[in-house]
């Protein structure tokens, strides 16, 4: 176990290294820079002053010492110093990542708890009108863009009782209901059409596991239907639903950039998109970064996890 | 008889008195102190509190609180003019030598957020930071309006408190520019770089804390010059990056004002129908709509093809399809009411584009097989366009126009960061654009948006009889022989047509009805200070 843990951790920080070379490259690929957008506002182009911020940004380094400055500087826990607000980046991206980590955590948990049980219900009632009822509002879930749907939350709110939740930020300590409406209601947003594509794979695993003939050694037994699902039938389907929760985690915390958006949340994704249009490279390699490390650990936390949720898994390693 | 007289007069005065007081029953109210409002900001502060190193609104207008000019815009006028500047840091001021020096009295009684005193000394590192003096004790980063200030020779401090601008040459529209929300004043004392990240200012808030893309919040300056000013307690304006959500924050009033410029026409309709006692201000803007053509590069250095252009687009077609009825006509200058140096609309309809659609179509058609543009040879452009949706409503629009006087244009659409580079150095052939103007001034308009060199004159338009006009009017002390002046460069601008306007945007400014004392003004750039505003909640 302790080989296999080292090995995934050397491929993260192999994936990590590629990724920096991705995303620098990448953003220096973009047509324009910080000096283009400092001057967009000023509406105007002057080249002395171009050169003069370019230095005084470092900017005007050869691309391969911009590059290994980051990478030293990253290493030390020095994430540099944001162009726009010049300030220091971990100052701007500390207080987003809660945010955003609160959301995704929150929306997993209300697709966890919509999904696998109409999955399951889904598929023991195969075929009947139930299922199909069941299947209609996955689809509509798959079907409607969270975005769209958290819109119509707010229009909803806004049209019929003259209220939308807190526009400014509300920490838990602060008012703890005024913050659990303002990130439960985006969280059921997001969860839905998460929720969605985890109740199909449930069901479709389940369907399959449910035809095995240890299931129908099972029910021959005189075990209960509480039993043979949940015990039996469940625990071996879940692997891929473990998979896709892994997945739509990682997915979320750069994915939620329109419902942050929609709902005014100080969130890593909202402040991404900004610090891109703004050409920050600091913020945006920084958070580039971080979110690549999300995807790497909680897939590698998912990959520990099938060996304890599967015991073939741990035993063939 | 007299005293039949004496009735009639006080039955006069009295039902003057009271029809006023029905009228006006914001006026009528004591103003109540307390109380914060929350203000809508579209994006969050593009270069923190450097207005002197901005053209945006999303940096000058959460500014202004914290700020004083020399001069500002009456904050209880909507029509901004020479007769509607009103001291704030200076006390008076004095035009000498026929308007070749300008002297303002400055107040004694102004400190610094930090508590230092405020002296002639700041007023001259300002402007001579932003006119790049040679003895300048700073320097910005980047200095959008130093040809607002390029007629200044010499600034003095010969006292603490009086400051002397000596011009080369008479130049009135010098008290304009400075009355611009684009004109505070900065302190001397604190490095120039540091307004990206904090506000010392003199104005009637200073900034509590500024959470970045969330919110500026700004407490009462209790040591403010103005006594018994401001009315608030504080200010918060919070950044709403998603339209639909800032329209509904407003509705829901988590929002007491809408940022200027924010509420068209539509908006202002479903708004109304929502909440009733909500108050709208229609107001302009003074942003236009126009249209930027190359003018060294063919086929847009030949002035038929730029006349025919200018033809071709229906303006009233325009404002009501991409506006909704939300802009009205206008040439370089806001028109009247709106500005003061607007052509009538009378005078408007003799201008090319502005008469009958189907008119003007021909027209156009006329001029482009004069240059030779036929059905067998037609002209195919690519049309320039900001990524956003306000300027491609516009641009959409402009583009079926072209299309049906045979007229190939295709959207080419260039994000932010990429539109004022490649307009400033030409690398287009025609554009959709939106100029907006820090203050209705021709000074203002003029040298920035038609000089040669300027580095906003985007089509790199350069007549020398133009530039002589420019200079004629600018130097004109007689009020209507300047306005003449001024309307036959427009004119003449719109002959030319290196930048036919199109229209002007007009803005339904809304707040909710508690707030008190806040007048929109017909120019997005110049207001809210926020100094005699209330609430009555």
């Amino acid at each position: 176990m302790k080989n296999y843990v080292a090995q995934r951790l050397g491929i993260a920080i192999l994936t990590l290294l590629g990724m920096s070379i991705v995303i620098f490259v990448l953003l220096r690929l973009a047509p324009g820079d910080i000096v283009d957008i400092l001057f967009s506002t000023g509406g105007y182009v002057n080249a002395d002053e171009r050169k003069a911020i370019m230095k005084e940004l470092g900017i005007d380094k050869p691309l391969v010492t911009q590059y290994l400055e980051w990478l030293r500087n990253f290493m030390v826990g020095d994430l540099g110093k944001s162009y726009r607000y010049d300030q220091p980046a971990w100052d701007i991206i500390r207080p987003l990542i809660p945010v955003t980590v609160e959301l995704a955590a929150l929306s997993i948990l209300v697709a966890v708890c919509l999904g696998v049980p109409t999955g399951v219900i889904s598929a023991v009632r195969q075929d009947t009108g139930l299922d199909y009822v069941l299947r209609v509002f996955s689809l509509a879930g798959l079907s409607m863009p969270a975005f769209w749907l958290g819109m119509v939350i707010i229009l909803g709110l806004v049209s019929w009782l003259q209220w939308i939740p807190p526009v400014t930020y509300v920490g838990p300590r602060e008012n703890f209901w005024l913050h659990a409406v303002q990130f439960g209601l985006p969280a059921l947003a997001v969860g839905y059409r998460s929720s969605a594509l985890i109740m199909r794979i449930t069901r479709s695993a389940l369907l399959e596991v449910m035809r095995e003939d240890y299931i129908r050694t099972a029910w021959a037994k005189g075990q209960s239907e509480r039993v043979v699902i949940w015990r039996h039938a469940l625990k071996n389907a879940i692997l891929p639903v473990v998979t896709v929760i892994g997945i739509e985690f990682a997915f979320l915390i750069g994915g939620l950039v329109v419902t942050e958006n929609v709902f005014n949340l100080p969130g890593v994704a909202r402040f991404l998109v900004q610090a891109i249009l703004w050409r920050d490279y600091p913020i945006v390699q920084n958070l580039v970064m971080f979110i690549a490390v999300v995807v790497i650990f909680s897939n590698l936390f998912v990959d520990m996890l099938y060996g304890f949720l599967d015991p073939r898994v741990r035993y063939g390693s | 008889m007299r005293h039949a007289a004496l009735v009639t007069t006080i039955a006069g005065l009295a039902l003057g008195a009271v029809t006023a007081l029905t009228l006006t029953p914001a006026i009528a109210q004591a103003p109540k102190s307390g109380g914060t409002l929350n203000v809508m900001l579209r994006e969050d502060l593009a270069q923190g509190f450097a207005t002197h190193e901005t053209s945006t609104v999303a940096t000058s207008t959460p500014s202004l609180p914290c700020f004083s000019n020399l001069v500002f815009f009456d904050q209880s006028k909507k029509n901004e003019s020479m007769d509607s500047v009103v001291g704030e840091l200076a006390e008076k001021w004095s035009w000498q030598d026929n308007y070749k020096n300008l002297v303002f009295f400055l107040r004694k009684d102004v400190k610094w957020h930090d508590g230092k005193p405020f002296t002639s000394k700041d007023v001259k590192y300002t402007f001579d930071m932003v006119r790049e003096a040679p003895d300048a004790a700073a320097k910005l980063r980047i200095n959008p309006r130093k040809d607002w200030y390029a007629n200044v020779e010499h600034i003095e401090a010969p006292d603490p408190y009086t400051v002397v601008f000596r011009l080369k040459r008479p130049q009135p529209s010098l008290l304009l520019m400075l009355a611009s929300g684009y004109s505070p004043v900065y302190a001397a004392h604190v490095p120039a770089a540091s307004y990206r990240t904090g506000c010392v200012g003199t104005g009637p808030f200073k900034v509590k804390e500024w959470r970045k893309g969330e919110f500026v919040e700004y407490v009462k300056n209790p040591d403010f010059f103005v006594k018994g000013r401001p009315y608030l307690d504080g200010l918060k304006y919070i950044v709403i990056v998603e339209r639909g959500t800032r329209t509904a924050a407003l509705q829901s009033g988590q929002l007491d004002v809408a940022f200027p410029g924010e509420t068209g026409r539509t908006s202002m309709e479903q708004l109304k129908k929502a909440v009733p006692t909500m108050v709208f201000q229609p107001v302009a803007q003074n942003v236009s709509d126009n249209i930027i053509m190359n003018t060294k590069k063919p086929p847009f250095d030949n002035p038929k093809v730029r006349l025919a252009v200018s033809y071709a687009i229906d303006r009233r077609g325009l404002i009501q399809a991409a506006h909704q009825g939300g802009a009205v006509l206008g040439a370089a200058m806001a028109p009247k009411p709106y500005g003061f140096w607007g052509m009538l609309e009378k005078d408007l309809l003799a201008l090319p584009g502005y008469g009958k659609a189907d008119e003007m179509k021909d027209q156009a058609r006329k001029l482009l097989r004069e240059a030779g543009i036929t059905p067998q040879n037609p002209l195919k452009v690519e049309v320039g366009v900001r990524a956003i949706a306000i300027y491609l409503d516009m641009a959409s629009f402009v583009v079926n126009e072209l299309k049906q006087v045979g007229i190939e244009g295709t959207l080419k659409q260039v994000e932010t960061a990429q539109w004022h580079p490649m307009a400033t150095r030409g690398e287009y052939q025609m554009g959709a654009n939106l100029t907006g103007l820090g203050t209705d001034d021709p000074d203002a308009n003029f040298y920035e948006n038609y000089a040669c060199g300027s580095p906003r004159n985007y089509s790199q338009y350069c007549s020398e009889e133009m530039m002589k006009a420019f200079e004629r009017q600018s130097q004109e002390l007689d009020i209507k022989k300047r306005v003449a002046m001024v309307i036959d460069i427009q004119k003449r601008l719109e002959q030319d047509a290196p930048r036919p306007i199109l229209a002007q945007r007009l803005d339904y400014f809304a707040h909710w009805s508690h707030v008190k004392g806040l007048v929109a003004h017909n120019n997005v750039y110049n207001f809210p200070r926020f100094t005699d505003v209330w609430r009555d909640k």
